[in-house]
């Protein structure tokens, strides 16, 4: 007797259906941003100004052009960084509590700028570099204080992550403070993620790292669901953990770095939006990582929209947005789910 | 088929863990490992599947030395049931028995009809196709064990090792998984090793059973002919009377 299988496997089709849909909704929600803002603009004019913009006035053109919609990209590149960049951490580490601001990977890199802009480095991809190199240091920093004889412990990475992330948010806020430099002085925002600068110059800079960033954790999307019962079983059906492990952390301290050096720090939201997508679409990577990287600009264009309208005229900067939704949501995870799964 | 020739092995300058390790297992054939904690069982495994390389000697898999063999290409002809294995993250059976089909599988590919045919078959060996749609770590131990042990058929080995499968498990899931892995060693022509601590389940159901005491092999033969009251006092320092079982005819082994 053939017993048949209620549910098939995860089929390529479905991960591209499920893509497309959240690439619907994200043009959707980038269109309603564009709509949302202190000066009175509609959906006409919106559409207007990308298609016959003659009709349209030079203000609501310019204020489309040249401040929603640069800011509205970031938002979403900034998302779609963070959120794969936790989805990403917490497989490698088995622990849903991983997320790049959590392990101080973000403010590392937020160090890393503050210190290009000091030396003067603050041209072309002088910052994100630097921001790249401070993530690299946070995540190395992060893994030998946690490293022990049968592989890194991810409860003790959580726990240094938290500590290397209030050390650099110290030093930062001492530049901030000592410093005479304007740019530094006016940027308060390394401390808690702000939108309000963008330019389109710097969408142009961090979508190529992020979309190659994505493709090439993708490629590993497999290797990481294995990496879920531990390093040996992974081993034991043929991933090369180490290698897996080198590729993924550089790839996401690449992505964070250049993200964060032109957003500061944004918090959370590599640990909300691949939490929900796993609660509605179970484990698989492979799966994950398109919707949580999706999810994760559609969640920050959100909330970014929230700051710049709750208490319009005036602005909040998206951090205290992000922060305000996660810092309840870790502890409902830290709740609910840490003595299971911080081993 | 897999051989260990004059395999030894040292964590650090010093120690010996494993010396002068030979045997085979030949396909079909079932062969326990016994031995108290320390004697390099671990270790013995580990040497099988790759994880650590022979300081002295060499491991042949199908007369080739598992040196020539990548990651990849050993875990097509090597499968690894362990103790026990806890999941981080929610994974369906299905999707942790799909898991065994890593070695096959071009980076971007997904599992196609063959592969979930091959976990289906490995389900419906195992007797744990009812729960193929079931979260891992909502399942008992023994269920558990065997979806483990279908996650390594799904790799098509020809080689399996067993690193205690029964550790945690009660008496009569002990005896199915047994049960389990001596059919399917015959009926896939699989050559496997197994590490246990049961010592009569072991005797009952392997061809062969080798011996370990401070890293070397100190009897090897036939279950009957080296589970010997000496044989057993000798290798874990205890105090046994070893009879015959009156229902099967195995040794069988009682503290006194």
């Amino acid at each position: 007797m053939e017993v048949k299988l209620q549910k098939g496997p995860l089929t390529a089709r479905r991960v591209i259906g499920i893509s497309l849909i959240l690439m619907v909704a994200l043009g959707a929600a980038i269109l309603i941003s564009l709509v949302c803002g202190t000066a009175k603009i509609s959906f006409v004019d919106v559409f207007r100004v990308f298609s016959d913009s003659s009709h349209v006035r030079e203000s609501t053109k310019l204020i489309v052009l040249r401040i929603r919609l640069p800011r509205v990209i970031l938002a979403g590149l900034a998302g779609f960084t963070l959120s794969l960049g936790g989805l990403v951490f917490q497989a490698l580490l088995r622990n849903p509590l991983a997320d790049p601001f959590v392990l101080g990977v973000s403010s590392g890199a937020a160090f890393g700028a503050v210190i290009a802009i000091i030396l003067g480095f603050s041209f072309g991809y002088g910052v994100p570099l630097f921001a790249f190199l401070g993530a690299i240091i946070t995540i190395y920093l992060v893994l030998a204080i946690s490293k022990r004889a049968m592989g890194v412990e991810s409860s003790t990475a959580i726990l240094a992550g938290v500590i290397v992330n209030a050390f650099f948010t110290a030093i930062i806020m001492f530049f901030i403070a000592t410093s005479t430099e304007d740019r530094l002085h006016s940027m308060l925002f390394w401390l808690y993620g702000d939108l309000s600068q963008s330019r389109i110059s710097y969408s142009v800079m961090t979508a190529p790292v992020a979309i190659a960033g994505f493709f090439l954790l993708y490629s590993f999307s497999r290797h990481l669901n294995l990496l879920a019962a531990g390093e040996e079983s992974a081993l034991h059906l043929g991933v090369n953990v180490e290698r897996a492990r080198l590729v993924c952390f550089l790839a996401v301290s690449l992505m964070v770095g250049v993200a964060v050096s032109f957003t500061g720090l944004i918090g959370f939201v590599g640990l909300i939006v691949p939490h929900l997508a796993r609660m509605l679409l179970g484990s698989d990577n492979r799966l994950l990582m398109p919707v949580s990287a999706l999810g994760g600009a559609l969640f920050l264009i959100a909330a970014d929209t929230a700051a710049r309208t709750v208490m319009s005229p005036s602005e909040l900067p998206v951090g205290v947005v992000t922060a305000f939704l996660g810092a309840p949501f870790f502890i409902y995870l830290l709740k609910t789910r840490g003595s299971r799964w911080t081993q | 088929m897999i051989q260990f020739s004059d395999v030894g092995f040292q964590y650090d300058e010093g120690l010996w863990a494993l010396k002068n390790i030979s045997f085979q297992a030949g396909k079909s054939e079932l062969v326990g490992v016994l031995g108290p904690n320390g004697s390099g069982k671990t270790t013995l495994l580990k040497l099988g599947n790759g994880l650590l390389r022979p300081r002295q000697g060499e491991v042949l898999l199908e007369g080739k030395s598992i040196d020539s063999y990548s990651r990849i290409q050993i875990a097509r002809e090597v499968a690894m049931v362990p103790q026990q294995t806890h999941f981080h993250f929610t994974f369906s059976v299905l999707e942790v028995v799909l898991m065994g089909r890593f070695p096959y599988l071009k980076r971007f590919e997904f599992e196609g009809e063959r592969d979930v045919e091959i976990a289906r078959r490995a389900l419906e060996t195992t007797h744990s196709i009812e729960f193929a749609s079931r979260p891992i770590d909502e399942l008992s131990g023994g269920e558990r064990q065997r979806v483990l042990i279908a996650r390594a058929l799904a790799q098509e080995p020809s080689v399996m090792l067993l690193d205690e499968p029964t550790a945690f498990l009660d008496l009569k899931f002990k005896k199915e998984i047994f049960e389990l892995i001596s059919s399917l060693v015959r009926a896939n022509a699989i050559a496997a090793v197994v590490v246990s601590h049961d010592i009569e389940l072991a005797a009952k159901y392997c061809d062969r059973i080798i011996m370990l005491k401070e890293g070397e092999i100190v009897f090897v033969g036939k279950p009957h002919e080296v589970l010997t009251c000496e044989s057993v006092e000798y290798v874990y320092e205890c105090s046994v009377v070893v009879d015959e079982n009156p229902v099967t005819g195995a040794p069988r082994v009682s503290v006194v």
